[in-house]
């Protein structure tokens, strides 16, 4: 354990919330916005975050400052399996590894990855009910801070479901991989 | 317009930047894309206690072995105390406690098999991972059935 680490990723993490705070902003409500009543204000932000990623890492990349990098989950249930699709994960090349010929490369590898089919499921459920509470997780966070006990349920449920996961459903779940 | 009222897309830009320069400069790299993430680093937390004191062997990531991860209690914080210096805390009862507690469950649940919240999938989406344009797109989808549901609620109650 590093103080200095700690540190650095605490007051990050306060001016993003403060920030969020200041500018209601959600990742969730942008694009129901936009759907519902066409207001493009929230979407925009979103936009935003989204290209200003992009242009960093992209400029970083190219300066050899950020590596290029397979993510890495700590368990050695998952890390194997995720190791196999891994070269497409997390790179900025992993759109020309998905055109490549060969053994290491191509759609064919992706397509039979039961990962992917997890991802989509999981970002659909991840969609629908957080329009349906009202709010991604960084807007549940914000509002209970302005003293919505809606969000206060929100992330009890949130801070319980990791025990609940890793101590019941972990066995079950990580055969999905 | 509210006092003090920060634009949506300037959030973005100081947020984006201060991530990427985050993980670049400030070395939170073993996992890629993972300076920002409500649910791994929730998760992270809160094994790293379990692990600490019941001696349970659940999962962490590295870089949580080196760091402590208070995200979560940060951003509460800062929320905080956004909402109390510019007068916009409101206490406001409960409606459906149960109903909100199982919305945290599942999006935790589903979070973690999938290793981000929507933050976190327009993080990765930025970084180039096609896994996570994936599950932006399967957001984007999901939220476009969350609508309907509004709205049928909407008509229902009019």
């Amino acid at each position: 354990m590093t103080v200095y680490g700690t540190l650095i990723l605490g007051c990050m993490s306060m001016l993003i919330g403060f920030l969020a705070q200041r500018s209601r902003m959600c990742f969730v409500a942008g694009v129901r916005d936009y759907i519902l009543v066409r207001d493009r204000e929230l979407l925009m932000g979103m936009f935003s975050f989204l290209i200003t990623l992009w242009i960093m890492t992209s400029l970083l990349y190219a300066f050899n400052i950020l590596r290029i990098g397979v993510p890495e989950y700590g368990a050695p249930a998952i890390r194997v399996s995720i190791e196999k699709i891994g070269t497409y994960s997390l790179s900025v090349g992993n759109l020309n590894t998905l055109f490549q010929k060969g053994p290491t490369g191509g759609i064919g590898l992706l397509i039979t990855s039961r990962f992917l089919y997890v991802t989509l499921i999981g970002g659909l459920v991840i969609g629908l009910v957080s329009t349906l509470a009202g709010g991604c997780v960084l807007r549940q966070h914000v509002l209970l801070a302005q003293g919505s006990m809606d969000a206060l349920f929100f992330i009890l449920g949130f801070y319980g479901a990791v025990v609940i996961y890793y101590g019941f459903l972990y066995r079950f779940f990580v055969r999905l991989y | 317009m509210r006092k003090g009222y920060l634009k949506p897309w300037v959030f973005g830009i100081i947020a984006g930047s201060m991530i990427v320069l985050a993980e670049a400069f400030a070395g939170f790299y073993p996992p890629a894309a993972y300076s920002f993430c409500l649910t791994c680093h929730t998760r992270d937390l809160v094994n790293t206690f379990m692990n600490g004191i019941f001696g349970a062997h659940f999962q962490t990531t590295i870089l949580a072995r080196r760091i402590l991860m208070l995200t979560s209690p940060s951003v509460l914080l800062g929320a905080l105390i956004a909402a109390h210096g510019y007068g916009e805390y409101r206490r406001q009862k409960s409606t459906h406690p149960l109903r909100y507690f199982l919305y945290g469950l599942m999006i935790m649940t589903f979070g973690i098999l999938i290793f981000g919240c929507p933050t976190r999938i327009v993080i990765r989406t930025g970084y180039g991972d096609f896994f996570g344009m994936v599950a932006l797109a399967g957001m984007v989808f999901g939220i476009w059935l969350g609508t309907l549901l509004i709205r049928r609620r909407w008509s229902r109650s009019v």
